[in-house]
């Protein structure tokens, strides 16, 4: 073997195992969920159960507080949320990007330092505010708000900017208007952005706590956070069922994690390096 | 760039931004307004009448013991922030030269970031047990015979959840660090390397200068985005024990959700956003000392 790939084989091995001590959380969090109380706490750590036991996970998307109920809830708020932020973050993208108005830098200017501004600044008036319109404990007091990303709006407009002005130029000569130019050109070459958008928004709602902790009460409104919470209160001594109710609040963001993990990463990093 | 199409139906940009400046009016900008009214009020949730009570609310903050002791832990988890990013550089810059499974490797330490923050709040509770978890069970097994009582102690805890912090940030600030070291030029570290620069030399001198516009960005957006956060320390210690985990944040909410002290959570919430201001600037000014454009 050349020196070469020794190295690199060794460097491999080195950030393989650096990784997995990353991962290890998890990994002993899936296990325990498979043990019996007995097993939780021996040491040296039992990686893989001698019996697996799935009545941890039965009891967890079973019974009355089933986590069924809290995926329904998280996904309708997840994804009514991310169709309302992707659409008007777009269309707000394009106005900021491509047409000049007047006051456009000014409105710019006032978004920018709303990012400034700590949400705690905001829970409590908010708290009034839906409390008098009658959206507090309802799913709309998450989902509304949700339609208004500032990130998003950053992202788009980031994205509308590097598509060259020559494309809306003779679109323009051809006598299109604005609408048209967004609907029939811009937006249908955002596409890998817009998925980018869409992912990234999707899973911080999905694992949004802090607005569901504050604006929900109702249990059979609760979604995967505080339905997790909820189950973890109420069998604080069952260890194994912690895990498997973990286990089962982690799933699906890992799903969606393995199938849009190219957009995951180029939509983060891009967003921080460019923007 | 000013184009005659950009300039044509000028009005039309009303009706794009128009939806979004609805929401962002009455999501952000009255609620900010309209909490800064509620800092000079004591406001309670429910209780029908509301006075003005001047700079009240400020005064009471300013005498509060409480109040000091999640300052000094919002310092406390700060210091996450620096570890964090210099952890992911090194990472990053391993993970850049040439290894297998490069892909691989990349989404097993970016895995924690996307994952809910409450699950992997409980699995470290567990994680960190002090009499038989499997954390205190390594550190016995390689001869450390009283091990820290992590989150169940007040000298502890807030370790502990710089620890818990500083693994769930790792993975993001890598995957930034990566992005900024592909744009890196190649001749560059040729040129180094035929000048006979070893590699912790060539990361010193030029890998790290030439990154740090990015170490910047992740500092100050990393330090805003550590301050406002509560989640995590809410779902495994809501401040606890004493209030060795309370850090600001978590001190509005419980003030402004647990006791309905909604004026005095306002005013302490401005607080915050004046810390936030203060980094903002400081940081701003100093990084001509050492950022390289």
């Amino acid at each position: 073997m050349n020196k070469a790939v020794f190295n690199k084989s060794l460097i491999t091995l080195v950030m393989l195992f650096l990784s997995i001590v990353m991962i290890v959380p998890f990994l002993w969090m899936i296990s325990t969920s498979f043990k019996t109380p007995a097993e939780v706490f021996q040491y040296p750590i039992q990686w893989i159960p001698v019996h697996f036991n799935w009545s941890h996970h039965v009891k967890v998307w079973t019974g009355e507080n089933s986590f069924m109920l809290y995926y329904l809830n998280s996904l309708k708020v997840s994804v009514l949320s991310t169709i309302g932020a992707v659409t008007l973050s777009s269309l707000a993208a394009y106005g900021f990007a491509r047409i000049q108005f007047r006051g456009r830098d000014t409105m710019f200017m006032v978004y920018l330092s709303m990012m400034m501004v700590p949400p705690q600044v905001l829970f409590v008036p908010k708290f009034i505010m839906f409390d008098w319109a009658g959206i507090y404990n309802t799913h709309w007091a998450l989902i509304l708000p949700g339609f208004f990303t500032i990130f998003g709006v950053f992202m788009m407009r980031q994205f509308f900017l590097s598509v060259p002005y020559e494309i809306s130029e003779a679109a323009f000569i051809d006598g299109a208007g604005h609408f048209r130019i967004f609907s029939r050109i811009i937006l249908p070459m955002a596409k890998p952005s817009i998925a980018t958008l869409a992912i990234i928004d999707f899973s911080w709602h999905w694992n949004d706590y802090e607005n569901a902790l504050v604006f929900l009460i109702d249990h059979d409104l609760f979604t995967v956070p505080l339905g997790l919470q909820n189950f973890i209160l109420e069998n604080n001594v069952d260890y194994n069922g912690m895990m498997a109710a973990a286990t089962a609040g982690i799933i699906p963001m890992i799903i969606v994690f393995l199938i849009g993990q190219k957009y995951i990463i180029e939509g983060v990093a891009s967003s921080a390096v460019k923007g | 760039m000013k184009t005659s199409w950009m300039k044509r139906q000028q009005h039309l940009g009303y009706l794009f931004i128009g939806p979004n400046m609805i929401g962002v009016i009455l999501f952000f900008i009255i609620p900010a307004i309209y909490s800064f009214y509620l800092m000079f009020t004591d406001y309670k949730f429910m209780s029908p009448d509301t006075k003005f009570v001047g700079l009240d609310n400020i005064q009471r903050m300013l005498g509060d013991e409480v109040f000091y002791i999640a300052i000094k832990n919002t310092l406390m988890f700060l210091l996450s922030v620096p570890v964090s990013i210099g952890l992911a550089f090194i990472v990053a810059v391993v993970l850049n030269r040439s290894v297998y499974l490069k892909k691989l490797l990349r989404a097993l330490y970016f895995m924690p970031y996307i994952t809910s923050g409450v699950a992997v709040a409980f699995v470290w509770m567990l994680l960190f047990q002090p009499n038989n978890g499997p954390i205190n069970g390594i550190l016995r097994a390689i001869g450390i015979a009283n091990p820290p009582g992590w989150l169940s102690t007040m000298e502890s805890s807030m370790y502990a959840v710089d620890i818990i912090w500083i693994w769930f940030m790792l993975g993001y600030n890598m995957i930034i660090y990566l992005a900024a070291l592909q744009e890196v030029s190649g001749e560059l570290l040729e040129a180094a390397k035929i000048d006979g620069a070893r590699t912790w030399q060539t990361v010193r001198s030029i890998l790290w200068p030439l990154v740090s516009p990015t170490t910047f960005l992740l500092l100050i957006t990393g330090l805003i985005m550590s301050i406002k956060q509560f989640g995590i320390i809410q779902a495994i210690t809501q401040g606890g024990p004493g209030n060795s985990t309370t850090v600001l944040s978590l001190f509005i909410y419980q003030n402004a959700f647990r006791y309905y002290e909604m004026g005095y959570a306002s005013a302490v919430s401005w607080a915050l956003f004046v810390i936030i201001m203060i980094f903002t600037v400081v940081q701003w000014l100093g990084q001509k000392r050492w950022v390289h454009y």
